[in-house]
């Protein structure tokens, strides 16, 4: 099943390359009705995803027997969330894409490449194909900026391909090193995750192992000072690429240091806690004071991305149960808000041809509904509670508070500004009154607008409310991932750190 | 004494099979020069008559590799052991007319073109792939040199074929000269080895150094560099590779993806097998320096590249750091001369490609290929562009093309053998590698047409769906391919 998940998309990139020249028209629709399949799948997926531990919907077939290579695809409550909101995303990102007019056949190609090649991401049990897809991520991402972007696309472009491919250089070597030392300690080779799990690295190694794994993914999430790709590629994709960039692809690199570092080196993550907390916290209040002084709406959106990622990162370090619970769903809910957001930017840019928040000034009379969704999206990324992003932040701030308590107090500064780099421009774009005269002409959303924008706001509403929904199914595998830290590690979760319902009931209600 | 007796000689049993398919090469090249000058055929027949002898020189390889895996009726070493027949060479020979045909193929507008010479250039190719592929299944120094200077002597040739234009002559001289010095370097180094161990052939060369202690091994350790010295010339490794942007720019464009795949081929064959067969005793006193080498080249050879404004010495370049890749997964020793050999072949193909692109471009006997021909050639030739942008990706190694299994196979036995410092260079060098090829594919696809024109001939379209099949198939499924290759092992 899994397999399909990641074949659908592929198959349907094939049926739009089928289309003929003429007909470019039916690209678009057909595109989005072709992705509405896999999200199919995946609702299928999380309907009957049993909220225990293990993997699930395992598949496993050899690959190259000679490396110790096998088509080994499951999922578990960490990664089950990354796979249904990818085939969320995707839908929303064509559908969304109306603007884009010339080479439409090509963008709807990349775009479902991409979603096959991230769904593989999450799906993958074996470190070789893990590597497989998350390099090949970057070939269509590379392509969307590149073609559809704006003015300085093409640095961005290659900004963006040649930071994250200097980070998966070295994960390539430390994967390599990994399947090797398997081999001189069992005799054959192996890239299965649960069989490397079981390697003795030594310290020295581990170590290395470590600071590669961890630097490739801190590229890609980005951590704090790696982020400089992340603005320029926002700001120069369009905004289907965007919402796929911050949405999903963000989140291959907290769930790479989730996975990977914490179940494969739990002694080095330990030790390593307090360089990775520091890095998370400056990350989130320097991406938000620097949010906060973005003449253009769409890089104030690129760098809260910075300060969000910070949080989840906090949070999977903090080693605690609301920590990672609260990183996994943070994961979904910066996804549905960020994307929310850069959607309703790519929306008035369509219109006004500019994102410079001093060319706004009273659209709320202009366009209310547009306006309206706004300021929901603001708030969602905010963290108001009822709304999804107060349970992720609240989560991992609870979380950390008991084993960090300095830095979950500096991280609640970001809670802070974080309200005033949104809340400000909101409004400086929507309140007053309207002065420029193009701003006077603006048409409110259509109807297709509203159906983009229209199930992001749904879910942010029931993540919100009611959480239990994706948190019980997270529960057990992050429980069970603190459990391998502390049956390999002298590490104790700090005495309430392992209460997690108290915080379910605590927060998000 | 009966008359049988009387005349019977110690001669050497000659096994005409075991080199059916050079012969058929050779012979075939003789054909198609005698049936030129009589019957002045059309130059489209004589394309076919080309592609139809490399088609027959491959069937004898099958059949040779179907008699050699059952074991029936062949001598593994023919001609007194001067030829082995064996899973390398079985290998070999497959790459070398999988490049030779697509090489033909992609000439044929050049074949075109050139008018009364069809026949010369289709029987110099024809010859250098004869003589590649004796190198690739010599046992013995002077046959492995022989095939070098077959195969290189047509080469030669061939980069000044177009003798109208000016840097036709200047790099048919330069490969001339600098390739005749490096042929001189190797034969010195095989009298060396010589005179070390007595011996010519690997087996005897392998034997006495396994036998015997050797107090002063000096006189074989310098022989032995010598004879990797010669053969990292052809191969383009650096420090040796100053030659190849000059004469891949100057030489015809229909030719240079099939004479640059074709000499590395060849090449690693020989240097493969001298390396693995005759000192895998020596392996502690060869694999660094070779390990120094791969690094230098696969440095060099993608920062140069980037800052070439010619498509080809771009790829020269590019093929500089390929042959640093291809090398450290010599560096196990024998371990890892299947990982080696499926790199060469994926790679080789898609270096016949990339200069097919080239050729319909630039125009097939042209000897400039700016950057700026390329602009926008996605809005002029679709196919061509989308095709070569696989193949570039499959050159820089991105996951799910074969160019990735490929460089983590080698990286992997490399690290395996304990030299992970040149893996963390080949995997540094390999982003560096990307940018180029990125470069071109922005080129491309993000810049707006240029109005140089550019034909994609039926010819052209097929080595290309050819290259990207092997780039894209091998990248998903590479078990048949890399099974293949993992016999591909000297006897």
């Amino acid at each position: 099943m899994l397999t399909w998940l990641i074949l659908l998309p592929v198959l349907g990139a094939l049926v739009v390359l089928l289309v003929p020249r003429r007909r470019s028209e039916v690209i678009l629709p057909l595109g989005t009705a072709l992705s509405v399949l896999p999200l199919a799948l995946a609702g299928y997926v999380f309907a009957v995803f049993e909220p225990v531990a293990d993997y699930q919907f395992v598949e496993r077939a050899v690959w190259w027997e000679p490396w110790g290579i096998s088509w080994y695809l499951g999922l578990d409550g960490i990664s089950m969330p990354l796979v249904v909101l990818t085939t969320i995303l995707v839908p929303i990102s064509l559908a969304a894409s109306a603007s884009i007019t010339e080479r439409r056949k090509e963008f709807v190609v990349y775009t479902l490449i991409l979603e096959a090649a991230t769904l593989g991401v999450f799906m993958a049990l074996d470190l070789f194909f893990f590597f497989v897809f998350f390099e090949a991520v970057l070939v269509p991402m590379y392509f969307i900026i590149g073609i559809w972007g704006s003015e300085r696309r093409r640095y961005a472009a290659i900004k963006f391909f040649l930071y994250t491919a200097f980070g998966s250089a070295l994960l390539l070597a430390a994967i390599i090193a990994m399947a090797v030392l398997h081999a001189s300690q069992f005799g054959s080779p192996s890239f299965a995750l649960e069989d490397l799990m079981n390697l003795d690295f030594g310290p020295t190694a581990s170590v290395l192992l470590f600071c590669a794994l961890a630097l490739a993914f801190a590229i890609k999430v980005p951590v704090f000072p790696l982020h400089t790709w992340l603005p320029d590629a926002h700001v120069e994709a369009p905004t289907a690429g965007s919402v796929l960039l911050a949405g999903v692809m963000l989140k291959l690199g907290t769930y790479g240091l989730m996975r990977f570092n914490l179940s494969l080196f739990p002694q080095v993550a330990v030790d390593w806690v307090p360089v990775l907390a520091v890095l998370a916290v400056i990350g989130i209040i320097y991406g938000a004071v620097v949010a906060i002084v973005q003449p253009d709406l769409k890089k104030l959106i690129a760098y809260t991305s910075v300060s969000h990622l910070g949080f989840i990162v906090l949070g999977t370090f903090a080693l605690t149960s609301g920590g990672l619970q609260g990183a996994v769903i943070q994961n979904v809910n910066h996804g549905i808000t960020t994307g929310g957001l850069f959607l309703l930017v790519g929306m008035i840019y369509d219109r006004r041809h500019t994102k410079q928040i001093a060319e706004f000034g009273g659209l709320q009379k202009v366009m209310p509904l547009y306006a309206g969704f706004f300021l929901f999206m603001t708030f969602a990324s905010i963290g108001l509670p009822g709304l999804n992003g107060f349970v992720g932040e609240f989560l991992v701030l609870v979380g950390s508070f008991t084993s960090l308590p300095v830095f979950a107090a500096l991280a609640a500064v970001g809670v802070v500004l974080a309200a005033i780099y949104l809340l400000w421009a909101y409004e400086r774009v929507f309140t007053g009154v309207p002065e420029k005269e193009e701003n006077l002409a603006l048409s409110d959303l259509d109807a297709r607008e509203v159906g983009v924008l229209l199930p992001l706001a749904v879910l942010a509403l029931v993540l919100g409310l009611y959480p239990k929904v994706l948190l019980d199914k997270i529960e057990p595998s992050t429980e069970a991932l603190l459990d391998h830290v502390e049956a390999s590690t002298d590490y104790e979760v700090p005495a309430p750190g392992r209460v997690a319902d108290v915080f379910l009931t605590g927060g998000g209600r | 004494m009966t008359f049988a007796q009387a005349t019977m000689i110690d001669a050497p049993v000659v096994s005409w099979l075991g080199i059916a398919p050079e012969l058929v090469l050779g012979v075939g090249a003789a054909l198609v020069l005698l049936i030129e000058v009589q019957w002045k055929p059309s130059r489209t027949a004589l394309a076919w008559a080309g592609g139809v002898i490399v088609v027959v020189a491959a069937l004898f390889a099958v059949l040779l590799h179907v008699r050699l895996e059952s074991g029936t009726g062949i001598d593994p070493l023919p001609f007194a052991g001067m030829i082995v027949l064996d899973g390398f060479g079985v290998f070999a020979r497959y790459v070398l007319f999988a490049v030779a045909g697509l090489g033909l193929l992609a000439a044929g507008r050049m074949v075109q073109e050139i008018g009364t010479r069809a026949a010369e250039m289709i029987a110099l190719m024809l010859l250098a792939s004869a003589g590649f592929s004796l190198m690739a299944i010599s046992a013995h120094l002077m046959m492995t040199f022989l095939g070098l200077e077959i195969g290189s002597i047509s080469l030669y040739v061939l980069a000044g074929f177009i003798r109208e234009r000016g840097n036709a002559d200047e790099a048919a001289i330069k490969y001339f000269l600098l390739g005749s010095f490096a042929s001189a370097v190797f034969v010195y180094g095989a009298a060396l080895v010589f005179a070390g161990t007595g011996n010519f052939s690997l087996r005897g060369v392998h034997d006495y150094l396994d036998g015997v202690i050797v107090l002063q091994p000096g006189v074989i350790l310098l022989g032995l560099a010598l004879l990797v010295a010669g053969l990292t010339f052809k191969v383009t490794a650096a420090p040796f590779h100053n030659w190849a942007p000059d004469v891949y720019q100057g030489a015809p464009a229909g030719v240079v993806g099939f004479m640059a795949a074709i000499a590395k081929v060849g090449g690693f064959a020989g240097l493969v097998r001298i390396l693995v067969s005759a000192f895998p005793e020596l392996v502690d006193d060869w694999a660094p320096v070779v390990a120094a080498i791969a690094a230098v080249s696969m440095v060099v050879g993608s920062v140069l590249a980037i800052v070439q404004e010619d498509l080809r010495r771009l790829l020269a370049y590019s093929g500089v750091a390929h042959a640093g890749f291809i090398l450290t997964g010599v560096l196990s020793g024998g371990e890892g001369t299947a990982e080696v050999w499926f790199y060469l072949a994926i790679y080789t193909v898609q270096l016949v490609a990339a200069f097919a692109v080239v050729a319909a471009v630039s125009g097939p006997s042209g000897s400039r290929s700016p950057l700026a021909d390329y602009a926008g050639l996605v809005q002029r030739q679709p196919f061509l562009a989308a095709t070569f942008a696989v193949i570039l990706l499959g050159m820089g190694g991105i996951p799910l093309t074969s160019g990735f299994v490929a460089k983590f196979g080698v990286f992997s036995d490399a690290w395996a053998a304990g030299y992970e410092w040149v893996v963390i260079v080949g995997v540094l060098a390999s982003v560096v590698a990307f940018f180029l090829y990125l470069r071109v594919i922005i080129t491309m696809f993000m810049d707006d047409p240029a109005d140089a024109p550019a034909a994609a001939p039926p010819s052209i379209r097929w080595v290309m769906s050819l290259a990207v099949i092997v780039t894209l198939l091998f990248g998903v499924f590479p078990g048949p391919l890399l099974d293949l290759a993992g016999r591909a092992l000297p006897l």
